[in-house]
């Protein structure tokens, strides 16, 4: 159970960074990015790759994974910051579709579906059992610094002016503020700290392929932030770990359902995760943490608690 | 060459297939203003209602109605009730709760079928040669009922009281209400017809290979690269994305290989867009 | 400061492992469980579900003739989506959580190597039907086997039969996978040593039509087409083949193309004459005739006979060692697998003869079931059909 549950928080946490990335763009300046497995996938391609195939260093591999995330995410901005947000979206959602197939048929470079194996822990063979605690503390790690710049940012001057694009990009250009500049640099932040990410996971699982890097995963990330609430570093924060307990949670619930058949119980969970991101877009629309904000006092029940 | 050509005839094929579903798309996309990912789930649901209604004994046309009033009518209860309440807030919260509602119907599709294939039972013929291009027969009647679907939409924008009403409120949605039109009916019957024919897209594209939960999920993309490709809200854009995507596709297996179709789709968006920001045909609803 | 933290941390992991120590001593009398993990969404989906249905099949019925070791069997299903990300959440709280001492019916070989590191570490076994060669290299200190043959020997198998049919030019159509690329050289090598040539193509198994590659593969006028993928492309391969009017042969894996395709396709001069071969069910062996009633199909794909045969081969591991560990089943399933002994080809008289201080010897669903040292399959059979009329019939047997 102990292994399970640290595996769940390393993995919780990862999706913390996803969802911190996701974070500064979206609840940041307003810009979405449904490429975010995408990101994700060229950061842990680019570590794996350092790490066992070129013999680097493990940070070296994560240092590389954040420039590469970062570098995708220039190349995909440049082109498209002058469109708006709905083009945008469309645009990196074919992004990451690109990416898995790259991954998938460059077999020169990434093996291919075979997908690279046998990617090293940081002294995994020293630590045995003991890998998982210290991984999480390095995730843990990570993603506290992390959540610092964020944080750094959100109140900053700079942080300020990626709101001001977010309400309204026009009167921010008007003011003078290079739009496009600053909009390509969040962006390209926000892909590195994928990219990040995506290194901190395979590092982690040891292994890493095409098929993981779904869709799927940036559908996670959205109800991870969008519950969390946006605009708030720690909301997707604690979107992302109450993300990973309706994951794991839909798995126990959808167990006690009797008489269905497997597939049927697949599909129940896909199903209350699904449930799950429109109940919490349509009744909590602004997120755990930003209901918070003063809004209309009309929670009489609140004092109860 | 005549394989160029060849591959230039089966574009055209699976292009006219492929517009059907995107007109939907952009015709949503028009009135309501946000991109609408469910797409996929109501292709798949489409799919799967045709199946049932063929297999039931209806015929080709009564099956692709039945395809085309459950999509739009669930398409239409989802837009109320999960997607359109968000639209305030931004395009954004709307197209994400659009994924999610897409994923809905994809597993509920599952609970109830499962993930088995299923086949459409319709004959199938030897290609006709016409000179050294060949077409298949049924391909050809596929393809006059998706120009005959086609042709009545454009005329229904074109003739009709509430295409004209559609029309306007795309282009202006304050002067049309100004005009007396309702916005919320026009939406409403936005959303129906659009759902519709991306439920008579998914039927259409599942009538000559298979269909199961993922029937949707397989052509989403293909369908938004040709509605982005043409210009996110214009229907007459959408044809033309639709037919240069489904050429495209056919003329990337001779150069770079099939497994790059979706590629080349996504690269023909960022050429297209970086420069024409709004598409080929501009987002003029018509 | 930092290695203070960290001791800290261990010495907390062990008290809590300390505080956990007694329930496992105290969980003798609990249920012995056993978990499969296969396709039940994604793209494995149509494969996925049977096996896990097949698998319950023999859990129940072990369970029903007593259990084994006096306990009762608990078989879990989950779910791998297809996917290694959900397959590796889904297999540590199979691991953690419910503490299986085996995982059976891994499809994708991408979940399988994704998995297989989780198994070995903790020493749960694991029962694989993913074909890549990669995976059995993968150092996993004996906790794997597989009963899908490599794809090399499968490769090699194909070739050779589609040379003995007098093949000249042979053209093998597949999508991106795992076994692309083996295919490919194996091919090219085997099919030049017997002065024939070959080429090959892969294609998108997402496209709804084939038309345009099956337009460039008829212009070198193939006269045997290797159709090697899975049943959902392969329907309209096999479609748009015939539309073209391809009058050579086709050939493609059981497991793809199988009675579900034909009846899909419905209209039997589609695929009249064309082959399949898969590594051979042990058909007319009682274990088999118990997959088709369990599974209540006519033709249960080898994937399905094969998850049949890990749980029986588990259960009877589990039993020969006394232990219902993962390195109780390491260590004793080749004992029941193979060596000679009382040949049973169900757990629940293999229970019964090992109780009886027997030695036992099983073949099942899928063949003999016997295992060299790195995991392996060793002697399988294959067995190539060809359809007439909309049915298949046997071509042999070798």
């Amino acid at each position: 159970m102990l292994n399970y549950l640290l595996f769940i928080a390393t993995i919780g946490s990862i999706y913390g960074l996803l969802a911190l990335s996701l974070n500064l763009i979206w609840g940041g300046a307003g810009m979405v990015n449904l490429g975010l497995a995408g990101f994700f996938a060229v950061g842990a391609y680019a570590s794996a790759l350092a790490t066992t195939d070129a013999h680097l260093p493990i940070v070296a591999g994560w240092i590389l994974a954040l420039a590469a995330g970062g570098l995708a995410g220039l190349v995909v901005t440049l082109s498209t910051t002058r469109l708006r947000e709905d083009y945008l979206a469309i645009v990196t959602l074919g992004f990451a579709e690109v990416v898995r197939l790259v991954a998938a048929n460059e077999v020169w470079l990434t093996r291919g579906t075979d997908g690279i194996s046998g990617i090293p822990g940081p002294w995994k063979a020293l630590l045995g059992s003991d890998f998982n605690a210290v991984y999480l503390l390095i995730v843990l790690t990570i993603l506290a610094l992390v959540f610092l710049l964020m944080r750094r940012i959100d109140r900053s001057p700079y942080g300020r002016v990626l709101r001001a694009i977010r309400e309204d990009a026009q009167v921010a250009q008007v003011a003078g503020k290079p739009v496009l500049r600053f909009k390509a640099e969040a962006f390209a932040l926000s892909a590195g700290i994928a990219g990040l990410a995506g290194a901190l996971y395979g590092h982690f699982t040891s292994y890493i392929a095409p098929d993981l890097f779904l869709p799927l995963i940036t559908v996670y990330v959205f109800l991870a932030v969008a519950g969390g609430g946006t605009g708030r570093p720690a909301g997707a924060l604690i979107g992302a770990y109450l993300l990973m307990v309706l994951l794991e949670s839909a798995r126990f619930l959808v167990e006690l359902v009797p008489v269905i058949s497997a597939v049927q119980r697949a599909a129940l969970k896909e199903l209350i995760i699904a449930v799950a991101l429109i109940l919490v877009l349509r009744l909590a629309p602004g997120g755990l943490l930003s209901e918070r904000v003063p809004a209309a006092p009309r929670l009489p029940m609140e004092g109860k608690s | 060459m005549s394989l160029a050509l060849q591959a230039l005839v089966n574009g055209l094929i699976s292009g006219t297939l492929l517009a059907v579903p995107a007109i939907g798309f952009t015709a949503m996309f028009a009135v309501l203003r946000f991109p609408n990912f469910s797409v996929s789930g109501i292709a798949t649901l489409g799919a799967f209602a045709g199946y049932a209604a063929y297999a039931a004994g209806l015929e080709l046309i009564g099956s692709l109605v039945a395809a085309f009033a459950v999509a739009g009518l669930v398409g239409l209860a989802l837009d109320r009730t999960a997607h359109l309440p968000l639209v305030k807030q931004g395009a954004l919260p709307a197209a994400i709760a659009s994924i999610a509602s897409g994923l809905v119907l994809e597993n509920v599709i599952r609970l109830g079928f499962g993930n088995d294939l299923r086949g459409f039972d319709r004959p199938i013929a030897r290609d006709l040669h016409v000179g050294d291009i060949r077409v298949s027969p049924q391909q050809l009647e596929t393809m006059g009922l998706a120009l005959a679907i086609m042709l009545a939409v454009f005329a229904a924008l074109a003739f009709t009281r509430i295409g004209k009403a559609m029309r306007a409120s795309a282009d202006n949605p304050e002067l049309a209400a100004l005009k007396g039109i309702r916005p919320q009916r026009v939406a409403m019957i936005a959303s129906f017809v659009g759902m519709g024919l991306v439920g008579i897209g998914g039927m259409l594209l599942g009538l000559d290979s298979s269909i199961d939960p993922l029937t949707g999920a397989r052509i989403l993309l293909s369908i938004f690269a040709a509605a982005v490709l043409g210009g996110l809200g214009s229907v007459p854009g959408a044809v033309l994305g639709a037919f240069l995507i489904g050429i495209a596709e056919e003329l990337s297996v001779l150069v770079v290989g099939s497994p790059y179709r979706t590629a080349v789709g996504f690269l023909a968006i960022l050429v297209v867009l970086t420069a024409r920001p709004r598409g080929l045909l501009g987002e003029r609803a018509f | 400061m930092k290695r203070v933290t960290l001791r800290r941390r261990t010495a907390l992991l062990s008290g809590v492992a300390a505080l956990a120590a007694p329930a496992v001593l105290r969980a003798q009398s609990d249920p012995i469980k056993i978990a499969t993990l296969t396709p039940l969404t994604g793209a494995g989906g149509p494969y996925g579900p049977v096996m896990a249905k097949v698998a319950a099949s023999v859990v129940d019925e072990v369970n029903a003739a007593g259990g084994v070791l006096g306990r009762r069997i608990q078989l879990t299903s989950e779910d791998d989506q297809t996917n290694p990300d959900a397959g590796v959440r889904a297999a540590r709280k199979l691991i953690d959580v419910d503490k299986v001492a085996a995982i059976m019916g891994t499809w994708a070989s991408s979940v399988t190597t994704a998995v297989a590191p989780l198994c070995w570490e903790s020493k749960t076994f694991l029962c694989t039907v993913s074909g890549a060669d990669s995976i059995t290299q993968l150092p996993h200190q004996g906790f794997l086997v597989r009963t899908q043959p490599n794809s090399t020997l499968q490769v090699a198998r194909s070739g050779t039969f589609m040379l003995s049919l007098g093949a000249k030019k042979i053209y093998t159509m597949i999508p991106q996978t795992p076994f692309t690329q083996t295919t490919f050289d194996l091919m090219g090598k085997l099919v030049a040593k017997a002065g024939a040539t070959h080429q090959g193509l892969i294609y998108d198994d997402k496209k709804t039509t084939y038309r345009t590659e099956v337009d460039q593969v008829l212009r070198s006028n193939p006269d045997m087409i290797f159709a090697a993928g899975y049943t959902p492309d392969t329907i309209i391969l096999l479609k748009d083949l015939y539309r073209a009017g391809f009058k050579g042969k086709i050939i493609g894996f059981g497991y793809a193309i199988n009675q579900k395709l034909v009846d899909q396709i419905g209209q039997p001069e589609v695929v009249e004459g064309v082959y399949a071969y898969s590594p051979s069910p042990d058909e007319g062996s009682k274990a088999y005739e118990r997959v088709k009633k369990a599974t209540g199909l006519a033709n249960p794909d080898p994937y399905t006979c094969q998850v049949y045969d890990h749980v029986n081969l588990v259960l009877m591991a589990i039993a020969q060692g006394k232990a219902a560990t993962g390195v109780g089943i390491k260590d004793n399933i080749r004992a029941v697998a193979q060596g000679g002994g009382t040949a049973v080809d169900n757990a629940v008289d293999g229970l019964k003869a090992i109780a009886a201080g027997q030695k036992v010897d099983y073949s099942g669903a899928s063949g003999p079931c016997d295992f060299d040292d790195k995991g392996d399959i060793i002697d399988c059979k294959f067995r190539y059909d060809q359809i007439k009329g909309g049915k298949f019939t046997l071509v042999k047997i070798g």
